[in-house]
């Protein structure tokens, strides 16, 4: 049975919104919950997809759990220890064994520098080692993630988006991270490219035994790639299992509607139910005022079609993830 | 009864030059497309294959500068009907070497309001484009209602204020803005990515064009809302039979909504047909580029089995050094020893191989 490496509880992450200078004064801050309450565990060798709308709070938790962010409150325990607050000087040395792949490489890879001296900057950063040694473990590396050796004096903007993709891996890699977090690690690539990078990151996993938590809002990519897959709506996971599961016998309403956008799967018969499911106003649903009890109500079809049930509305009756059977949980008065 | 087509692209090449590497970019490298009358055109290819720059061609937005915009591009309506490209060579002097352009000179004042003249009645008039990034296209200092006010204002017959906005108004709801009274008062910032979508998409109907560009309108959107902004213009091309050129990266969305689709790569069109030929799967006679495409999407069968992707090899093509032979060759995993030759040294021509399907591969040429 595999090691659990990395489990979240009732994680949450409030920014606060500060009115100018003297607004702590006036009146009560406001804060917004980018997550709130989150929990989930992440088994050795294992990848766990977060899908969501932009905005649902994916990154954050991703930001959160490398401690990027402090948390608001909530415990994060990797490999059986607790790191919710370390202090900084311990964090450098778990960073040694936790990554993230950042969405934006263009802004995450120093343009002023050489594609060698990123790669060893990051290697020496965390082991002293003489430079042949640190040259040796960059061409493994490249060697790792198929890149040509003749990159290494380019500077980042000389690279394709592929290329970049790579190097950000390569660099996560030098420091012998087990535990990744990729975020959007294949947006803005082109399919073909996209094919590459999924199939190395998978290689990659199965080659070095790493574990992901791979951020994405392309679901059939998220679907591919992962093992278990948890779908987040506003801060909160709405529900969470295996990754076939998920994709094709939801439970949650909200699920449902993001998986039968697909395009690759509407016919044109299914097109039309879809659209009659889907006939929804698509309320605009405000971050710092959810609703009271569940936060899918404005545009949920379920809430419309059972005449609107009081549970649903309750702020004492917030749905909490229920097992359903089989690994799968959902938050919803009335799973499908 | 044949009519002639809304859009006729006739070999057409889009150059820039590279100061600082002394060449030329072929961005576009004869480039032969034409969409008839209520047709949609979907354009498909990886990034840096041309699309967006062959569309930026037709509405002549290409900045002078020491490039080379050569071939034809006849564009029909009901009102007008001409060769956008016309006179511009009158501006260029070539030099050309083995049928190859060495160098440029170009009278560019003449030759930008040339472009001006030509192309003010047209735009937005005529031919609209809806751009990559709604965010960034609207005005951010004006309310979206207004933007489209005046666009009316400035390019249809409706002058006065008051009509104008009733109009937009009209067009507002057309595209499914809810309370589109209150929206038109609002400034770019404080609406959604998809609402800003559907902004830019009344902005360039309400002109009533003849000929819609729209270029990546749904990247960057959620699939949530993606799915709804792919709805709207199915339903809006159904209402309005509206002739459209769609450029994507995304094939699903080209499969839904194009009746024919071009495929391109390194600035050329590497095959053409109908949509539900090209882009099936069980459609056999296939360029290895498109085939490519298809199989690097993750499907059914990939996923049930987690397997991997399929991916093409390599990058994108270097538009600078275009190797002679097959723009494809070094990626391509369908060659075949009987062809290798002429691969690696003819470039192949883009060939009828069923009715209305074209190839520009070695394998379907006897």
């Amino acid at each position: 049975m595999a090691k659990t490496i990395l489990e979240v509880m009732d994680l949450k992450k409030h920014f606060t919104h500060r009115k100018g200078l003297f607004s702590s004064f006036k009146e009560a801050q406001q804060s917004i919950p980018a997550v709130d309450g989150v929990s989930f565990y992440i088994k050795e060798n294992e990848t766990l997809g977060v899908v969501g709308e932009s905005g649902c709070g994916k990154t954050t938790i991703g930001r959160t759990i490398l401690r990027l962010e402090k948390p608001t409150s909530g415990k994060i325990i990797f490999d059986g220890k607790d790191i919710t607050s370390v202090r900084t000087d311990e964090l450098r040395q778990l960073r040694g064994q936790m990554q993230m792949i950042f969405q934006d490489l263009d802004a995450a890879l120093n343009p002023k520098m050489r594609i060698h001296d990123i790669l060893s900057e990051a290697i020496t950063v965390h082991h002293r080692i003489s430079d042949a040694e640190v040259d040796r473990r960059i061409s493994d590396l490249l060697e790792q993630v198929n890149l040509k050796k003749s990159k290494l004096c380019n500077f980042p903007n000389e690279l394709s988006g592929g290329e970049k993709r790579r190097v950000g891996l390569a660099r996560v890699l030098s420091v012998g991270a087990k535990f990744i977090v990729a975020d959007e690690p294949t947006s803005a690539l082109d399919v073909s490219i996209q094919a590459q990078v999924v199939n190395l990151l998978r290689d990659l996993q199965k080659r070095l035994g790493l574990s992901y938590l791979f951020i994405s809002h392309d679901l059939r990519v998220v679907e591919l790639i992962s093992h278990k897959v948890a779908v987040m709506y506003l801060g909160k996971i709405v529900e969470m299992g295996l990754s076939d599961r998920i994709a094709n016998k939801a439970s949650h309403p909200y699920t449902h509607i993001l998986w039968s956008s697909l395009l690759e799967k509407q016919s044109k018969e299914t097109a039309q139910k879809a659209k009659s499911v889907q006939a929804v106003r698509w309320g605009v649903f405000d971050f710092e005022r959810p609703t009271a009890g569940c936060r899918f109500v404005p545009r949920c079809p379920v809430y419309e079609s059972k005449g609107k049930p009081t549970p649903c509305t309750d702020p004492a009756t917030e749905p909490q993830l229920k097992d359903i059977g089989g690994a799968h949980q959902v938050a919803c008065h009335f799973p499908l | 009864m044949t009519t002639a087509p809304t859009l006729k692209i006739e070999n057409l090449r889009t150059y820039f030059y590279s100061r600082s590497k002394q060449a030329f970019i072929r961005s576009v490298d004869g480039v032969s497309l034409e969409i008839a009358q209520g047709e949609t055109l979907g354009v498909v290819g990886e990034s840096g294959s041309g699309k967006s720059i062959t569309a930026l061609s037709v509405l002549g937005l290409i900045s002078a500068g020491p490039g080379v915009i050569s071939g034809k591009i006849g564009f029909k309506s009901d009102r007008i009907q001409k060769n956008l490209l016309q006179d511009l060579d009158d501006f260029v002097k070539l030099t050309t070497k083995d049928g190859k352009i060495m160098a440029v000179s170009k009278d560019v004042v003449g030759w930008e309001r040339n472009t001006e003249r030509v192309m003010n009645k047209l735009r937005g008039k005529e031919i609209a484009m809806i751009f990559q990034n709604p965010k960034s296209s609207l005005n951010p200092f004006t309310p979206v209602g207004k933007q489209i006010t005046e666009a009316i204002q400035l390019h249809t017959s409706i002058k006065t204020e008051q009509q104008a906005k009733e109009r937009a108004l009209t067009w507002l709801d057309r595209v499914k803005i809810d309370s589109p009274r209150l929206r038109f008062d609002n400034y770019p910032y404080g609406l959604s990515g998809g609402m800003c979508q559907r902004a830019m998409i009344a902005m360039a109907l309400a002109c009533e064009p003849s000929l819609l560009i729209a270029d990546e309108l749904t990247t960057g959107l959620d699939a949530t809302i993606q799915s709804k902004i792919v709805d709207l213009l199915v339903e809006l091309k159904s209402q309005l039979g509206i002739t459209t050129m769609l450029i994507s990266h995304d094939i699903s969305i080209i499969s839904r909504l194009s009746d024919s689709v071009a495929v391109m790569y390194g600035g050329t069109v590497f095959e053409y047909g109908p949509t539900r030929d090209l882009l099936s799967t069980g459609f056999a006679s296939k360029h290895p580029y498109t085939s490519g495409l298809l199989a690097s999407i993750p499907s059914e069968q990939s996923i049930r089995e987690k397997g991997y992707l399929q991916a093409i090899e390599g990058d994108v093509l270097d538009t600078i050094n275009i190797p002679e032979g097959c723009r494809f060759y070094g990626r391509c995993n369908q060659v075949t020893e009987k062809i290798r030759e002429k691969c690696a040294r003819h470039e192949p021509d883009l060939r009828e191989i069923g009715s209305g399907h074209k190839v520009r591969c070695w394998l379907y040429f006897d």
